[in-house]
């Protein structure tokens, strides 16, 4: 692998990145979009999605306000954008990957880990597998997609993002911190706003003024995940590439524009969150039993609390009661909070088995049955209940 | 300590306290078995706190005292030995206990009796008799139906009320729910209702069926229960708490009815069932003259199967977990089966012809998106 005989122990990630994914597919569907700045967003949540690579020398971004965007880049071609189209073409992504290994972790609509250890002896050098999936992807969807290709999740994904789009960047064994520490310290996934300025007022800029840092200081500032930051400042990253196929737990985090103590604003935010996580549960004919509640404090320190059900469920009403409850057992310091979040695990087949005790569990399967409908064809906030309003 | 007993009584008294023998218990003293020499009758017991299991070995007692021994290696070295006598001796002031057979020579390291719980003291005048077919017979169409799931240990047990001359059993495990009341005679004073753990009337079961005593003797205390059955005593925990009103879960009518034969049914239901895994329901379509069994697995394939059947109600499809529809439809007594129902939403019933001792109400599957 990378061209070394010897070096077996080593992992082979890929991590490939769709460039401008929604805009590439609306470019295909419309070629005349070609050479125009073309926006995907709006709708719901009134901020960009994705933007092509014109619209983005305006400075326009994703997660940019769909305003500002406009203001900068006002001859742009706006668009909602097709949701069902755009997994259509996810899919057909993922079914290229496919060929080359069994274990691909989707991650997201646009970006993709293939685990390529042991596949040289099926496909030859695993570099020449990787630019054959580029090539690939060009031309039978006609998207460009970027490949970072490295010993771990963390590396290949900062790595494919090096030099977008259309990228190719491999990082060598052992290269790993050598490739991250001239990089500002925000490409390292899990650096957002908050952390970065806390960051920058102890003067740490790059990936190399990070690993510097002894881990012991980073837990001190940022709890457990400071031990994790220390990590990927090395390089290092021990997580597998995990099928999708094999959903283990559904979860839904929100970090709110500024961290607040306002119970209002966190329990319908807890709600909605809830909505949405049973909403992908049922999308993949699942139930699940246990369900997790997660507050971080705007020091970073984390709570996460469980509670199961005595049966696998599906409906929102099953859940909506005990993530309150998690919440408001789990919300014991006064400080204010950065970021809520929602998960469900425990998970199995869908049965829909009916229960003696509950008889209004038909009705609240159809209510969400209904629900779900709407917002297949409206969005996602087409329709919430009143205590899950934004 | 010495007695002598033989190879096939050691294994028997040993597979019938095994069940008590705590399997994951991290209480090194419940993996044993006491083997208890102080009385006229050697003894087996076992317990797992929840289930004491007492049997008497037969053999002699040369020389008194009790002993405990590892349960599971006790039991594989008596199934190995040759037929015949064994003596299983413990000398004074030694921890080591000796079993012999022939030229076969076992020293084990026993563990120390005084550890061992003791078997509770039932003040036995206080019971009551049972006749066993009959008692055994309900346990065994009704207990399948508790839940197997501790998170709500009531639906772990069977609620059992004792009349003189009746015996009625309930369990459910939400999904479904059994009652059966069988006329049976009781020697008792008055009404008894306890919740027994599922568990424990399974293990009666099997302990009374292969038992030649026509009568077991019940002596119920506040919190545990003496089942006694040819010698034999099984001793439980009783559940505390309150077993759910399941009268007001049968519902008053129906609107559909259908009388199917029940070996067929069976076998119908189980055979297209083989396609209904992870979770996959059996639909069943009623319609004139026609029931048709269909499942869907998605890994798998599709399957689908029509009976004649005596039918002219409007058509009705309704979906079940195969494995509920099996057990309720095998514990119906004679060669047909009532179906009753009232919409694919609502509780289903099965019962036999001429029988309204046994109901089973089931829980349907939504089937439809």
């Amino acid at each position: 692998m990378f061209g070394y005989a010897d070096e077996v122990s080593y992992r082979v990630i890929a991590h490939l990145d769709l460039d401008a994914f929604f805009a590439s597919v609306e470019e295909n569907v419309d070629p005349s979009l070609r050479d125009k700045p073309v926006i995907v967003g709006g709708g719901e949540r009134g901020v960009v999605s994705t933007c092509n690579y014109i619209a983005r020398r305006y400075g326009v971004h994703s997660a940019m306000p769909m305003r500002t965007a406009r203001r900068l880049c006002p001859q742009a071609v706006v668009l909602s954008g097709d949701h069902r189209l755009y997994a259509q073409y996810s899919r057909r992504f993922s079914d290229i990957l496919d060929e080359y290994s069994p274990l691909i972790e989707k991650v997201g609509i646009d970006e993709a880990f293939v685990d390529l250890t042991g596949t040289e002896q099926l496909f030859g050098p695993v570099i020449r597998t990787c630019r054959t999936m580029q090539r690939r992807v060009q031309e039978d969807l006609g998207l460009s997609v970027s490949v970072g290709l490295a010993t771990n999740k963390l590396v290949a994904k900062v790595a494919s993002d090096f030099q977008k789009p259309h990228g190719f960047t491999v990082v060598r064994p052992g290269d790993e911190a050598g490739f991250l520490a001239p990089l500002p310290v925000e490409r390292l996934p899990g650096v957002g706003p908050a952390m970065l300025s806390q960051l920058r007022d102890r003067g740490v800029v790059t990936v190399g003024d990070l690993a510097v840092v002894p881990q012991r200081l980073l837990m001190l500032s940022f709890g457990e995940v400071g031990e994790v930051l220390a990590r990927r400042a090395r390089g290092e990253d021990p997580r597998a590439v995990t099928p999708r196929e094999v959903v283990k737990s559904i979860s839904r985090e929100t970090t709110f524009e500024e961290d607040t103590t306002d119970t209002a604003l966190l329990e319908s935010t807890l709600l909605r969150l809830t909505e949405d996580v049973c909403r992908r549960l049922r999308r993949q004919r699942l139930e699940a039993r246990t369900v997790t509640v997660k507050i971080r404090y705007s020091d970073f320190i984390t709570n996460t609390r469980s509670r199961t059900l005595r049966r696998p469920l599906d409906v929102d009403e099953a859940f909506f009661r005990e993530v309150l409850d998690l919440f408001r057992e789990g919300r014991q310091r006064r400080y204010r909070i950065r970021l809520v979040g929602v998960g469900l695990s425990n998970l199995v087949p869908r049965a829909w088995q009916d229960d003696l005790f509950d008889q209004e569990l038909p009705l609240l399967r159809d209510l969400d049955l209904k629900l779900d409908a709407i917002r297949e064809k409206y969005g996602r906030n087409a329709i919430r209940r009143g205590a899950a309003e934004e | 300590m010495r007695v002598v007993t033989r190879k096939t009584d050691l294994v028997e008294s040993l597979a019938i306290v095994n069940k008590a023998v705590s399997s994951r218990s991290s209480i090194q003293v419940l993996s044993g078995v006491l083997l208890d020499c102080m009385g006229e009758v050697p003894t087996l017991s076992a317990t797992d706190m929840e289930i004491s299991l007492r049997a008497p070995l037969a053999g002699r007692v040369e020389e008194t005292g009790s002993l405990v021994l590892p349960a599971r290696i006790l039991t594989d070295i008596a199934k190995s030995l040759p037929a015949g006598e064994v003596t299983i001796e413990q000398k004074p002031g030694e921890s080591q206990v000796e079993v012999r057979s022939k030229e076969s020579f076992f020293s084990l390291h026993s563990i120390a009796p005084t550890d061992f719980p003791q078997f509770p003291v039932f003040p036995l005048e206080q019971g009551f008799e049972v006749e066993k077919a009959a008692f055994l017979q309900t346990i065994d169409r009704v207990a399948p139906s508790a839940s197997r799931d501790e998170t709500r240990p009531v639906l772990t047990g069977v609620l059992i009320h004792v009349s003189k001359n009746s015996v009625k059993m309930v369990a459910t495990d939400s999904y479904r729910l059994s009652v059966m009341e069988t006329p049976i005679e009781a020697s008792v004073a008055d009404k008894v209702q306890a919740i027994v753990p599922a568990r424990s009337l399974l293990e009666l079961s099997r302990i009374g069926a292969s038992n030649p005593a026509e009568r077991i003797h019940i002596v119920p205390t506040s919190n545990q229960v003496l089942f006694e059955v040819g010698g034999v005593r099984l001793i439980s925990r009783l559940i505390d708490g309150q077993f759910p009103n399941y009268r007001q879960l049968l519902p008053e009518s129906f609107d559909y009815e259908v009388v199917v034969d029940k070996a067929e049914f069976l076998e119908v239901v189980h055979r297209v069932g083989l396609l209904a895994q992870k979770s996959a329901p059996v639909r069943l379509r009623f319609e004139p003259n026609t029931l048709t069994v269909a499942a869907e697995s998605q890994d798998l394939g599709r399957a689908r199967e029509s009976v004649p059947i005596k039918y002219d109600g409007e058509v009705l499809e309704i979906g079940f977990n195969p494995e509920f529809v099996v057990a309720g439809a095998a514990a119906v007594d004679g060669d047909s089966v009532v179906l009753r129902f009232i919409s694919p939403l609502r509780p289903g019933l099965i019962k036999g012809v001429a029988d309204d001792d046994f109901l089973y109400l089931i829980m349907p599957i939504r089937l439809t998106d």
